[in-house]
């Protein structure tokens, strides 16, 4: 069997203030092969954006990560400081869900991506890196490239900025992406767009990605598999059939149930369907206490009783649609009673 | 039939840009020759990209944006004629929520400070009994009148927003993006808290939002703006079913179901 892109293992991230030391993640496991997306979903506090950075091993001050996170081959975690340099941008690169911090208003969009070949290859003339860049931004759609490099990020509008930044992460062919709410700030149409082009320059390179979002909407045209968290820790883990055919978590068929569709049917006496809202609001690690971190807001958990508030659900395999495909869920219950019910 | 709630005859908005040496003010036209009425009761909602003008729209309605050119009739009166202290009645009718609840609630002030500043500005007297009443009919308790902003989650916030915007019974509640800045399952909360009130209470609500499927849900006819101008409007059903205006046919198809792809 091939070497997966990117494995991680049980992977728990702290931050320390004051002397004391919470944690914000817990026990994450993955793996993630080239050409595949796993997209990681989640709200606010759920850790899903520090994840993404621990795996680039860009941390905040005061957090760190424990377990063991593999890379394109790179042990990332105990990699120094010169090997994660080497590492980011080539084999691992990232793009945020605001492209004008992630560029420098003082240089032209050129600059940054001949920045990103210099330094992955010394050797490269400035002439060629530039030109490299040009290659580069026709490569993303962006119109009259030989142009383009030398406006400033200003000029741009959010999607061409959004095309610039994946041209910035892809032009060193990493092996794995990591998207983080990469479409968030955009309008649907042109989110779209950078969605189909991503997922093209997937198909190109080979390229892995772990796509971070919130919006199951996105997941759904986005991603092979899906790991759903909630208050840092796995709640369900599967392939996207898996996901949306048979959810084993009450979290994953509640968020779901929650997002509003185009496609909303009227009901019998013509009033609006209205939406069924998980009460209550996210949590974080920190604030979850010693039982399941979703049990105060799962509608389920008063038929499983005690045991939801008491013990925390470790991820158990359930059923699966795909050929050898893993499906984990951290829920005390065995099945979703009347899944169809809870999920429309 | 009775007098809409809101009416907007060619109304448009242009904004002044700043010129350069020797170079004209062109200005730049957000709102461009736009007519909308919304009736008693009903929910509106206004759909576009970014910068189509649809935030410009919407303030218009309670005279926050003065319009460069047509007019606006909020419950029959003409918002251009009125005095200071008309505009000042006239908001009391038609009440605004906001995207970030967290920037729209001033973090020196508690729940309750809020809320009361509301009755006082219009010199009402109010008593606690009234704001807890107020509190619990958007579904919080009455621990949230000692709160400050920061004790409390954004979900919590927005109920607070939606508070302040019932407080003196409005007819018309103006909603720019309420719940863009939610959590997913906090979010769905708040949708189903403004149906409700619509529901019960009979509020007529203009809301803006660039989610289609959250204007689906929500409203009884939508209108889709693109460069300043309405491009398509009609009964929420039929605008989703079969969309005419090519704009309206690429946000519909560009937005995401969460549906297995087929």
């Amino acid at each position: 069997m091939r070497d997966p892109v990117l494995q991680v293992e049980d992977l728990s991230v702290s931050f320390t203030s004051g002397g004391v030391t919470t944690d914000v993640v817990r026990d994450l496991s993955m793996r993630l092969d080239g050409g595949r997306t796993l997209a990681v979903v989640g709200e606010s506090g759920s850790g899903k954006t520090i994840t993404g950075r621990a795996i680039m091993r860009l941390l905040p001050r005061g957090a760190s990560a424990r377990g063991r996170i593999v890379a394109a081959g790179r042990e990332m975690l105990s990699a120094d400081e010169r090997e994660l340099r080497r590492a980011r941008g080539s084999d691992v690169a990232m793009v945020f869900q605001d492209s004008m911090s992630a560029l420098s208003p003082y240089l032209d969009i050129g600059a940054h991506i001949a920045q990103a070949v210099r330094l992955h290859d010394p050797s490269v003339t400035r002439r060629a890196a530039r030109a490299r860049a040009v290659e580069m931004l026709d490569r993303v759609g962006i119109p009259e490239p030989a142009d383009a490099v030398r406006r400033f990020p200003h000029e741009f509008s959010g999607g061409m900025r959004q095309r610039a930044v994946i041209a910035m992460a892809l032009v060193n062919r990493p092996a794995l992406l990591i998207a983080d709410e990469p479409t968030t700030a955009l309008d649907v149409t042109v989110q779209a767009q950078i969605l189909a082009l991503l997922r093209e320059l997937q198909q190109e390179y080979g390229m892995a990605m772990l796509l971070i979002s919130h919006d199951f909407g996105v997941v759904a045209s986005a991603a092979d598999d899906v790991l759903v968290l909630y208050a840092g820790r796995q709640a369900e883990y599967g392939s996207l059939r898996d996901i949306f055919e048979q959810p084993a978590h009450p979290y994953t068929t509640g968020l779901r149930a929650a997002t509003p569709r185009l496609d909303a049917r009227l009901d019998s006496g013509g009033k609006r369907t209205r939406l069924r809202a998980i009460p209550g609001a996210p949590t974080s690690l920190r604030d979850a206490g010693p039982g399941c971190a979703f049990a105060p807001r799962c509608g389920l958990a008063d038929q499983v009783g005690e045991r939801c508030v008491v013990e925390v659900p470790l991820p158990t395999v359930r059923p699966t649609n795909e050929d050898g495909g893993l499906h984990l869920a951290a829920c005390h219950l065995d099945r979703l009673p009347a899944l169809q019910e809870v999920a429309r | 039939m009775s007098e809409p709630i809101l009416e907007m005859t060619n109304v448009s908005k242009r904004y002044r840009t700043a010129g350069g040496f020797g170079r004209r003010r062109k200005g730049f036209l957000a709102v461009d020759g736009v007519s909308l009425r919304i009736g008693r009761g009903e929910a509106l909602g206004l759909v576009g990209e970014s910068g189509s003008g649809k935030s410009t729209l919407a303030r218009m309605a309670n005279g926050l944006v003065v319009p460069t050119s047509g007019t606006v009739r909020t419950d029959g009166q003409d918002v251009a004629c009125l005095s200071r202290r008309g505009l000042r009645r006239l908001r009391r009718n038609v009440a605004m929520v906001f995207q970030d609840p967290l920037a729209s609630l001033n973090p020196r002030q508690t729940v309750r400070q809020t809320l009361a500043n509301v009755f006082h500005a219009h010199g009402e007297a109010t008593s606690t009994a009234e704001l807890v009443a107020l509190l619990e009919s958007v579904g919080l308790d009455a621990d949230y009148l000692g709160r400050y902003p920061h004790e409390a989650s954004g979900g919590q916030l927005q109920r607070v927003a939606v508070a302040r915007a019932l407080a003196l019974k409005p007819d018309l509640i103006i909603a720019d993006e309420p719940t863009s800045a939610l959590d997913v399952s906090v979010r769905a909360q708040i949708l189903n808290l403004l149906a409700d009130l619509q529901r019960d209470q009979g509020i007529s609500f203009l809301h803006v939002s660039h989610d289609l499927a959250v204007i689906r849900l929500y409203s009884d006819r939508v209108a889709v703006m693109q460069r300043g101008r309405i491009v398509e409007t009609g009964p929420s059903d039929e605008i989703f079913r079969s969309p005419q205006h090519s704009c309206t046919r690429a946000l519909v198809e560009a937005t995401p179901e969460a549906e297995l792809p087929a």
